[in-house]
């Protein structure tokens, strides 16, 4: 099972990428006030 | 008559020419909800703003359009939860009345959020812990993945390199949670040590690196003395579930907080001033002075404490006082700083400012009770530190005493003694339940005024009323009117109620209020003899009304309040007065009665009318004429027949018969909250939170004895266990989450206070 | 439109229109080819004996012509659709949106040449030879320039969770597509997989597992949380809960895979994991199962005259029912006895048909009055007889497969005292027979749904003009 020293480092990096991309929504305030984000969509048309 | 202070064309003088805004024109006042951006090349501000009116999410989306549609604002973000918003604007194209008045002509309320850096502090803080907390979960999760493979295959399924490559991975993704999710546990342990203290991050912290030192060195070097195990996912999920049971509750104290945040949040920052020529300008509420006449607005909030001079009003005081509907309050009547104006423009003259309001005393009561801590948990505190102590001893001998046989397993018995014992759960188990319990009784407008009390509470079997006051309301009515052969009773008591209508005493508002119309002014030289009646020239030639003494004559005194109406020839008429029993007194005696409780009164007022209101409310024991001397001895008696007493008064007279019983609560809404000496305030006076509160207090004992109960024998079980070895890493970290969630989800269904008593 | 001064007030519609025709018309394309593949399974002669028209090779061309010609369609059209709108700007960079558009019709253009003509990888779902392989490369890598694009330079602060589903759906495609088209060429319709054996069968089900995890859920996802909003005209059920989603689902899909490949050659524990965490994943999926219908709550009744809106809420009930039946499928004893029957078959159809068809179809009736002009489609009765019609139609067909399935896997599995099989294999194709033909009328009715509404997009964009929608003056952010 050679192919699992790609896959699990794949996922690794994987894991580390969405860890970034969480941390940047976290900490650019995406996720401050929720409720109302769900309303804006209804308002823009 | 003080109407004569302002015209009505006054009244209605035009808000544009004045606007409530321009006192935020004023650039020093920019500093004081906000600050300049620098390094923006035009000249930028950032102000914080607290948003009224806001009931969905689309609002705060309103919101953010009409500050945007004002040229020269940057930017607008409002918040929905914390009801915030936050401008970005241009000094050079707008100012703060622009888009202040932009915000109200969206139908919201703007005020200026002076409180707003350590809003920010906070919120940086929870993002910080909601942040530690979510990396933790994730890597969890995949650690888990990482390492399930090993428990599920079989034996010689798994090639060895392939179970080395899945712990390198699982070790990749446990540093981040070693490294950033765990922070706070290694600083705490780290400051205590510093400050040679001892809390429970030290054991915690102890386990954590144990058990990270343990499975790294087995990750790289499997052949060592420590073994070849690996504890990535127990280790990562206990540091989860840690997380998850701290993150809760703050979650928890920030809800209890969350009723003083908006009680906070009530006073406004600038008002109208009336000038001395009689016009109004805008100025800010800290520069108030005692005596100021200031107009308050529908929509706007009093920003003091004072009695209205012109004009009619509703008024919403539910924070203050817990009462939701609306309350009228016209020319004379007191209002509270903190209290919404409802439906129309008022003038009120300032009495009461700042720190002595009655607001500001709700506020700084409600933030002493929030960092009291009760008796049991100091008791709980003491114990936790010998009790960890113990903690370390026993994880120290479990590690000796498995090292001959096996040191991999060693550590690890002994990461499971650190871990399993929880000393958190047996601290946390009464400021928890006492503290949800406090936070749902504020919300009903009863104010703890020491945590403490709830545990007495609960104990007590004897309820005293010491004040008939507290089972009546204010007002009184007017049940009969007798009058001299050939006189019109009509006429009698309309002459009564024109003389009363002089008068703030409340058998003469009794008078006043019986009558259908305005009493007519067809009385003259009216004097009133503080306490005994009152003389004047009426149709009826010189009168006198009052009590029969003062009248000068002599009628046989009845259970009830009479007052008399003489002229020179003698008695012309008498008024019975009775006073208005409170609609809830009996229902709130029946309960108190039914759970169980002895309802006593013990009043100053005489012995006959006591008896007469207690016989209709239900209470069959009954002292009149007593003393405050008397009061006390009474109690002390009760007391030393084992009785546990609470005191039902005003909170303020009587100050040892209050100190001296198990528990005092104080009723009505007159109270000045700092100086009553009660345990606790209910600030509506409404008899029926008594048998509630108490009923909440025994709720409250019921789940902290659970807590403790439930604290001490997780802990007596599973030490033991821990120590034989018999409890793996994971198994205690779940353990011990478990057993402070338990603690934190069975305080929290205090919250949500049972409102049929 | 070549007014620049125009460009900057209106939104970038022109590429949303092309996918939206393109979708239908792949989608129509695409159910024709397994209604005529699905009769040759009734009728063996429909093969005409020519290769070319041979169930082995049209098979394939049915497969990527629905999920990446009809879906991948579509998914451009609503991606770019919602990007626009949600961050309130136009399209990042226009001529590489085109392009995007004129590459993937390329793509499936070389695709349904390709494929009759036997050039294939022999790898589900990602037959195409590796000179296509290289173009989706370069049409996906541009499309994700497109889509991030806009998304920097949103005038709106906050991401709507759509773009997050679809942004993760680009992103985790890319990582796919590229891994598990590592090949060697020989030749120019011909390459060599860079895996060998169990190896690439794990690479392969690694990708068929995510493929259908982020094309064909995470994507449409976004779809959903869009597009049901919409046009219930009420937000989210729990917006919280839609940002939950999303992050468990893209944190949990990845290690799904193996459960595609039980009992094979494959190590018994991965076996087991793919096993667990397709269990696992049932929470996160029908989180948002139950967030798109609860959306529904307090206006249930607009289902009654709104065919659209239950176009997509039967859509997300067929979503839930895939997402349980997936995970028990993945429990190996219960694999033991659905693996190679028509139980998947029900299973995969369940999915495509009633989830991805149904949502995409609901958010095409959205779209296209909208980019030409109309307040509404054509006929509204057309799409409700389209919404019968491909109700009934995914009803008879996975009915059909699910007891044939059954039946096989039973059948095949009966064993004699003595030991030998009870039945021979041919007896098995025997017995589904008549439900091949219960599949087929299924399968002609969704087709023949799809046909309506090919007729009715095309009515609407001949009485309508194509119109690019104007960005709302306020912008909440700057």
């Amino acid at each position: 099972m050679d192919i699992l020293f790609l896959l699990i480092p794949l996922s690794v990096v994987l894991v580390i990428a969405i860890l970034g991309g969480l941390w940047w929504a976290v900490y650019q305030g995406q996720f401050e006030d929720i409720e109302k984000e769900g309303s804006r969509i209804l308002e823009d048309d | 008559m003080q109407a004569a202070l302002l015209t009505p064309h006054e009244m209605i003088a035009p808000i544009a020419e004045i606007s409530r805004w321009d006192a935020l024109d004023d650039p020093e006042e920019w500093a004081v909800f906000g600050q300049p951006i620098t390094g923006t090349q035009a000249e930028l501000w950032e102000s914080n703003l607290a948003i009224e009116g806001m009931h969905c999410a689309a609002c705060s989306l309103h919101v953010e359009q009409a500050l945007m549609s004002v040229n020269g604002v940057v930017s607008a973000e409002v918040n929905a939860t914390s009801a915030r918003a936050r401008v970005i604007w241009s000094a050079a194209t707008t100012k703060p009345s622009d888009w202040m008045r932009a915000i109200s002509q969206a139908g919201y309320n703007a005020l200026p959020a002076t409180d707003s850096p350590s809003f920010e502090l906070r919120r940086k803080q929870q993002r910080l812990a909601l942040w530690r907390w979510l990396v933790a979960g994730f890597c969890m999760l995949q650690v888990m993945m990482y390492t399930m493979p090993a428990y599920v295959s079989g034996f010689g399924d798994m090639t060895p390199d392939i179970r080395q490559l899945l712990q390198w991975a699982a070790w990749v993704l446990t540093l981040p949670v070693i490294i950033f999710s765990c922070g706070p546990f290694f600083s705490n342990a780290w400051r205590d040590i510093k400050q040679r203290q001892i809390s429970m991050d030290f054991p915690v912290s102890l386990g954590i690196i144990i058990t990270f030192s343990v499975s790294t060195a087995a990750t790289f070097q499997p052949t060592g003395w420590w073994g070849n195990q690996v504890y990535f996912d127990s280790l990562t999920m206990f540091v989860f579930f840690l997380l998850t049971g701290r993150w809760l509750e703050l979650r928890m104290r920030s809800r209890t907080a969350g009723a003083l945040e908006d009680l906070m949040r009530r006073l406004p920052d600038s008002v109208d001033r009336k000038n001395a020529d009689g016009s109004f300008s805008r100025v800010a509420v800290r520069r108030l002075m005692l005596g100021d006449v200031v107009r308050v607005l529908p929509g706007e909030s009093f920003p003091a404490d004072g009695t209205i001079v012109l004009g009619e009003t509703q008024v919403d005081e539910a924070l203050l006082t817990g009462e939701s509907r609306p309350v009228v309050r016209g020319l004379g009547s007191a209002v509270i700083a903190g209290s919404h104006n409802l439906n129309a423009a008022v003038l009120q003259k300032v009495e009461q400012l700042g720190k002595s309001t009655r607001y500001a005393q709700i506020v700084a009561l409600m933030e002493r009770a929030s960092i009291d801590k009760p008796r049991l948990a100091l008791l709980a505190d003491r114990m936790s530190r010998p009790f960890i102590l113990l903690v370390l001893l026993a994880a120290t001998g479990a590690a000796a005493f498995w090292w001959h046989t096996d040191p991999g397993r060693a550590l690890m018995a002994a990461v499971a003694v650190l871990v399993v014992t929880c000393p958190c759960a047996l601290s946390l188990a009464t400021p928890a339940a006492m503290l949800a319990s406090a936070g749902s009784l504020a919300r009903r407008g009863v104010l703890v005024r020491r945590l403490q009390a709830l545990e007495a509470l609960a104990e007590i079997d004897t309820v005293i009323f010491d004040k008939t006051g507290t089972l009546t309301s204010d007002s009184m009515h007017v049940v009969l009117t007798t009058a001299r052969k050939g006189v019109s009773s009509e006429d009698a008591f309309q002459t009564a109620r024109a003389i009363a209508q002089h008068s703030k005493h409340p058998v003469s508002r009794a008078l006043v209020a019986a009558g259908n119309a305005q009493p007519a002014d067809s009385v003259s030289d009216v004097i009133e003899i503080s306490g005994q009646g009152l003389t004047a020239n009426s149709g009826f030639g010189q009168v006198r009304l009052g009590s029969a003494k003062f009248c000068g004559i002599d009628i046989t005194p009845t259970d009830s309040v009479q007052v008399h109406l003489t002229d020179k020839l003698g008695w012309l008429a008498s008024f019975v007065i009775d006073e208005d029993i409170r609609p809830d007194a009996r229902i709130a005696v029946q309960a108190l009665q039914d759970a169980g409780i002895q309802v006593q009164v013990l009043s100053g007022d005489r012995l006959q009318a006591v008896q007469r209101i207690a016989t209709q409310i239900g209470i069959s024991i009954v002292a009149g004429d007593c003393s405050p001397q008397d009061k006390l001895t009474h109690l002390q008696f009760l007391q030393k027949h084992g009785k546990s007493v609470a005191m039902i008064g005003d909170g303020l007279n009587d100050g040892p018969v209050l100190a001296s019983a198990h528990v005092s609560v104080a009723m009505g809404d007159a109270v000045p909250v700092a100086q009553a000496q009660s345990d606790f305030v209910v600030l509506s006076g409404q008899l029926i939170l008594i048998p509630q509160l108490l009923m909440q207090a025994r709720r409250t004992m019921h789940i902290v004895r659970q807590n403790l109960l439930w604290a001490a024998a997780y802990n007596a079980v599973c030490v033991p266990l821990a120590v034989m070895g018999w409890l793996s890493a994971w198994v205690a970290g779940l353990g011990m989450a478990l057993s402070s969630l338990i603690v934190i989800m069975n305080a929290a269904r205090l919250a949500r206070m049972d409102k049929a008593a | 439109m070549s007014d620049t001064n125009m460009q900057a007030t209106v939104y970038d519609d022109t590429v949303v229109r092309q996918f939206s025709i393109m979708a239908v018309v792949w989608g129509v394309v695409g159910m024709l080819v397994g209604v005529i593949i699905a009769s040759q399974l009734i009728w063996p002669e429909l093969n005409l004996g020519l290769p070319w028209t041979s169930y082995g090779r049209l098979r394939p061309l049915h497969t990527n012509a629905v999920i990446f010609a009809f879906g991948g369609c579509t998914l451009f059209a609503t991606s770019y659709y919602v990007v626009q709108r949600t961050c309130q700007v136009r399209l990042f960079c226009s001529k590489l949106a085109s392009f995007t558009f004129w590459g993937w019709q390329l793509v499936i253009v070389a695709a349904a040449i390709s494929l009759p003509l036997g050039y294939t990888t022999a790898k589900e779902y990602a037959e195409l030879e590796w000179p296509i392989d290289i173009l989706i490369a370069i049409v996906w890598i541009s499309y994700a320039i497109v889509f991030f694009g806009t998304i920097a330079k949103r005038k709106v602060k906050h991401i709507y969770v759509a773009n997050w589903f679809f942004a993760a759906f680009i992103i985790a495609v890319a990582i796919l597509h590229i891994v598990n088209s590592a090949e060697v060429p020989a030749g120019w319709m011909k390459s060599y997989s860079a895996y060998a054996g169990v190896q690439d069968a794990m690479v392969e089900w690694w990708y068929g597992h995510n493929a259908v995890g982020f094309f064909l859920t995470a994507g449409f996802l976004g779809i959903m949380y869009y597009f049901v909003p919409k046009q219930a005209e009420r937000p989210v059920y729990s917006y919280r809960l839609s940002i939950v989603h999303f992050w468990a689902l893209i944190f949990t899909y990845m290690w799904a895979g193996p459960h595609h490949l039980h009992y094979t050659a494959l190590p018994d524990w991965t076996q087991t994991l793919g096993m667990v965490f397709s269990l696992i994943l049932l929470a996160p999926s029908w989180g948002g199962m139950i967030n798109g219908m609860m959306t529904m709550s307090g206006a249930w009744h607009k289902l009654r005259d709104d065919p659209i809106l239950r176009f997509m809420i039967v859509s997300l009930s067929f979503y839930g029912m895939s997402t349980f039946e997936g995970p028990m499928m993945a429990i190996k004893t219960v694999n033991a006895l659905s693996h190679y029957t028509d139980w998947t078959i029900a299973h995969v159809h369940s999915g495509a048909l009633g989830w991805v068809g149904l949502v995409s179809m609901g958010s095409l009736y959205y779209m296209i009055p909208r980019l030409f002009g109309q307040k509404q489609m054509y006929s509204i009765k057309a799409i409700e007889l389209h919404f019968w019609m491909a109700t009934i139609g995914i009803v008879l067909y996975i009915a059909s497969m699910w007891i044939a399935g059954v039946m096989e896997g039973l059948m095949w599995r009966a064993i004699n005292p003595d030991g030998t099989l009870t039945y021979t294999f041919v007896e098995a194709v025997k017995a589904t027979h008549p439900f091949y033909i219960v599949r087929l009328l299924g399968g002609v009715l969704y087709l023949g749904g799809m046909t309506v509404m090919l007729w009715n997009v095309l009515k609407t964009a001949s009485c309508g003009k194509s119109t690019n929608a104007v960005i709302p003056p306020i912008a909440a952010h700057a």
